[in-house]
């Protein structure tokens, strides 16, 4: 059982992955790093409920709530650039904000 | 690794490059049949690799779910629908945390992610939202590379996961005991009492952060000192 949610927990992850890599809306790619720490989440809690030795412990449940409280943090502050952003130049596209691209 | 993963890892990503949004709108159809015929040999794979066992239909039903938001997430044209899928993925999450007999989590990832956080988005959403959708939502950027990015490494990960060492199925856990929101209270106000605390900065840091950002204006250049 630990495999199977281990490999959903990496199809998610994935999916983030690529959609963070091909989207071009700035919201929908902060959307995509939510969609990794959701495969993050599962992981850990799957790692305590079938640990590998021993019995099964709540530490995973405990690392995932402070996953949570991060990706919260992480929401607030990257909406806040976006909202920034948006007030610059009125487009959420990511390629408008080539100023520290590297040439 | 068994010939249905490879299929279904081959399958998922031709049908994701094809479902991409990329001025291609006759594709996006044959991208979601294509996945959907991914989901069907992952199921065929879940039932000829694990064990029948109670909860298996849940786990089952709530990864398909859960896929297909995620997919829905990333490849739909129209920003607010994307958040609105995402939603629809807590839910399957939280449904799959139950089953892990993680009950408490499965509330609270609801109640932050679903509830808080997932209305932070939409409004910003709709704040920038425009009557159309915009060109850059329609077009992917590098799709094919993106896709090819993702499939190789999910190949190294289901690799190791299902041909390493690490394929010996692990001794199937006891029981734990009922209660676990205590369990986790416990642990979490005992063990984890300074990481809790740092958390809780961490939050206030970014709260302060997060105001201090969106209030400047755009026309003033930022004044060192103050703001």
């Amino acid at each position: 059982m630990l495999l199977a949610y281990v490999l959903l927990g990496a199809l998610l992850f994935v999916l983030g992955l690529v959609g963070f890599i091909t989207r071009r809306n700035l919201i929908i790619m902060f959307l995509c790093t939510e969609m990794m720490f959701q495969g993050i989440i599962i992981n850990l809690v799957a790692f305590g409920r079938y640990p590998l030795t021993g019995t099964p412990s709540f530490d995973g449940q405990v690392f995932a709530l402070f996953l949570i409280a991060v990706a919260a943090a992480e929401a607030a502050l990257a909406l806040a650039l976006v909202v920034l952003l948006h007030r610059h130049r009125a487009t959420l596209d990511a390629g408008a904000w080539t100023l520290l691209k590297d040439e | 690794m068994s010939g249905l993963l490879i299929l279904f890892l081959v399958l998922g990503a031709i049908g994701l490059f094809l479902a991409m949004p990329g001025g291609r709108g006759r594709t996006a159809r044959a991208g979601l049949i294509l996945l959907a015929a991914a989901g069907a040999t992952l199921i065929a794979a879940a039932t000829r690799l694990l064990a029948p066992q109670p909860g298996l239909g849940v786990f089952v039903g709530g990864a398909l779910v859960a896929l297909f938001a995620a997919v829905r997430v990333i490849t739909h044209k129209r920003p607010v629908y994307s958040a609105l899928y995402f939603v629809l993925l807590i839910v399957a999450v939280a449904a799959l945390l139950v089953q892990m007999q993680a009950e408490f989590l499965a509330a609270a990832l609801v109640i932050i992610y679903a509830g808080a956080i997932l209305v932070t988005y939409i409004f910003v959403i709709m704040l920038a939202q425009q009557a159309r959708p915009a060109p850059y939502d329609l077009n992917a950027r590098d799709p094919l590379l993106g896709c090819l990015a993702g499939f190789v490494l999910l190949w190294v990960m289901a690799g190791q996961l299902f041909g390493g060492s690490a394929a010996a199925q692990p001794p199937a856990g006891g029981a734990s005991s009922a209660g676990t929101v205590e369990a986790v209270g416990t642990s979490l106000l005992t063990t984890y009492i300074v990481a809790v605390q740092l958390i809780g900065l961490l939050l206030l840091a970014a709260l302060v952060g997060a105001i201090a950002i969106a209030r400047r204006r755009p026309s003033e250049p930022a004044r060192e000192g103050e703001d």
